[in-house]
């Protein structure tokens, strides 16, 4: 790990997209230093999942600047953005249907895996010491994420709670520096957020900053170092969760428009 | 058959990884019968067939590459079997050249054509490549059929020679279906291979879910492209083979009915497995011939073996087999 704790590792300013007519995200900066859990809110049609695809580099941004790690990283495609370990989960949960729990994570593991087809050809001591290492890991991330009973089921048949916690030990296997999650407590009743919130804990504890767009307010608040606030797509508020969600205007344009499940 | 027994797919069949493949032992048996296939055929007839058989298994495993691993259907694999069909008829013909240099150099000349129309093609996904495919596999057979002067066009190159591998000439049925039966096995070893290493497992990660594959880090269009090339490369190396054993080649070989045959292997075995391909190919060339009788009628019977596979049994006739042992043995398969 080349950055130091606390150090920046995600550096945003002046990051605009448009479409069309439509201004989703305007002149927004922001900032994560390594180690930190932040958290992204604001009302639906804010512009998060907006700001999240251009991070991730499944969208390029209009105008303005994303530095990772210290590179400029804007406009990067989304696998490069992936190479660089930035790991996201998506808002409409996203796996490998058709693959067992166990097969999802070990394909996740490209960026952290060399042995190719050749290798594996030949059978190289590099590539079974590999595959043998790929899946002592992978049985790692899934026991991390609790999933680690339901190894040889295929992802289609697992619960929702369960295909979300899929999501994160996909993310993870990549060995992000920057974990990106979109909405992870969606659809989660409040044990199940708690849960989150104790996995999201762990998350940070294995050294990965975490950047998140959440909904869950009680979710936001317990895990959350500071938070950003986007309305319009403009950021309108920045501050650690005790002074943010008692920001009137805050307040005014998310918490008092619509009902949260705090 | 025994060949089904060995399923090799896009999963962990295996278990613990880097041990010895699951089902070696049913490989080895499954490999044996087929080396002494011929001995039980005893004439000349079923020799024939074993040939083709071999053969669609050999292009049918590398659609597979396609269909199966990467999940998008190109309806122009035939042109690739024809454009090396017709680089090694020509070599041989026009210049002389011996076939065993021919045959590499379909390979590689097939594999040229996969570049530039996967380069292409690759851009768009789904409906809209398979639809370019068949555009450019037409583009192939218009061509193929015009261009007088190279292909002799409609009638075809005859007297194609027979290969041969210094004392030993490929021009009976017996010889030649070993010939195409060691590159089946090695074809099979290399998928084997290919879905247990990192790059298959990002060829299946792009079928089941390319913007997430993009955010592990896979470049998806670098991938998909690499897994055409390599399976028009082998179906060049397929074609070429078919050219020197049947020795007349016409663009009917790159036409709609071998398009079809083609993917109807792959679908009725079993995409995106190993064994499925090569049963396909079996069921295919047995009912093509035991149908013989029903003349034109037999593409209905094709038809309906398409459609009802699709709808029953997604998996292909490979997915028997896993649904008789269990619903954990159902892996990496189809959609």
């Amino acid at each position: 790990m080349s950055t130091a704790m606390n150090a920046e590792i995600l550096s945003v300013s002046g990051l605009t997209r448009v479409f069309g007519g439509l201004t989703a995200v305007r002149d927004v900066d922001l900032s994560v230093r390594a180690g930190e859990v932040v958290g992204l809110i604001g009302p639906n049609g804010a512009g998060k999942t907006t700001l999240f695809n251009m991070l991730g580099g499944s969208l390029p941004p209009s105008a303005g600047r994303i530095r990772f790690d210290g590179a400029d990283c804007t406009g990067l495609p989304s696998h490069a953005m992936g190479q660089r370990g930035v790991s996201r989960t998506f808002q409409i949960t996203s796996v490998f249907p058709s693959l067992s729990t166990l097969d999802n994570v070990r394909s996740a593991a490209y960026r952290t895996t060399k042995a190719g087809w050749g290798a594996a050809v030949f059978r190289t001591a590099a590539y079974r010491n590999e595959e043998a290492d790929l899946h002592r890991r992978a049985m790692e991330n899934l026991a991390f994420c609790d999933l680690d009973h339901r190894a040889d089921v295929l992802a289609d048949a697992l619960s929702y709670g369960e295909q979300r916690r899929l999501e994160i030990a996909i993310a993870l296997a990549a060995q992000p520096r920057l974990l990106l999650l979109d909405e992870p407590a969606a659809g989660m009743n409040p044990e199940e957020g708690q849960r989150l919130v104790e996995m999201i804990r762990r998350i940070r504890a294995r050294g990965v900053t975490v950047l998140l767009v959440e909904h869950h307010m009680r979710v936001v608040a317990a895990v959350c170092d500071r938070l950003f606030v986007l309305d319009h797509g403009v950021k309108i508020a920045e501050g650690p969760p005790s002074q943010v969600l008692n920001d009137p205007e805050v307040i005014r344009v998310y918490l008092g428009r619509e009902t949260v499940d705090a | 058959m025994s060949t089904h027994t060995t399923a090799p797919t896009g999963g962990t069949a295996a278990g613990v990884p880097g041990g010895i493949p699951g089902g070696t032992l049913g490989l080895a048996g499954g490999a044996l019968l087929l080396g002494v296939l011929p001995f039980l055929a005893g004439n000349a007839y079923l020799e024939h067939l074993l040939v083709l058989w071999m053969l669609y298994a050999l292009l049918a495993l590398s659609l597979n590459i396609i269909i199966g691993y990467l999940g998008e259907l190109s309806f122009g694999h035939a042109a690739f079997v024809g454009v090396g069909a017709y680089t090694s008829a020509i070599l041989s013909t026009q210049l002389g050249l011996p076939p065993l240099i021919g045959l590499p150099l379909a390979g590689i000349v097939a594999a040229l054509f996969g570049l530039v129309i996967g380069y292409a093609a690759l851009r768009v996904v789904g409906p809209q490549f398979a639809i370019l495919t068949l555009g450019f596999g037409s583009i192939l057979y218009t061509v193929t059929n015009h261009w007088v002067d190279l292909t002799r066009g409609p009638m075809g190159i005859s007297n194609i020679p027979p290969l041969s591998l210094g004392p030993i000439t490929f021009a009976e049925a017996r010889e030649t279906y070993y010939l195409v039966l060691a590159l089946v096995l090695i074809v099979a070893f290399l998928c084997h291979a290919l879905v247990n290493s990192r790059t298959g497992r990002a060829f299946i990660a792009v079928r089941e879910n390319a913007p997430l594959a993009a955010s592990l880090g896979v470049n998806v269009f670098h991938t998909k492209l690499l897994g055409f090339v390599v399976a028009t490369a082998i179906a060049g190396v397929g074609g070429a083979i078919y050219a020197h054993y049947i020795k007349v080649i016409t663009p009917d070989i790159m036409g709609v009915h071998n398009v079809a045959a083609l993917i109807i292997v792959v679908v009725v075995g079993g995409r995106g497995t190993i064994a499925g391909p090569i049963l396909g190919a079996l069921v295919y060339i047995g009912l093509l011939e035991s149908l013989r009788v029903a003349g034109p009628l037999r593409m209905v019977v094709f038809a309906a073996l398409l459609t009802g596979t699709v709808v029953f049994l997604p998996g292909g006739l490979v997915s028997l087999w896993s649904r008789w042992r269990g619903p954990r043995h159902a892996e990496g398969g189809a959609k």
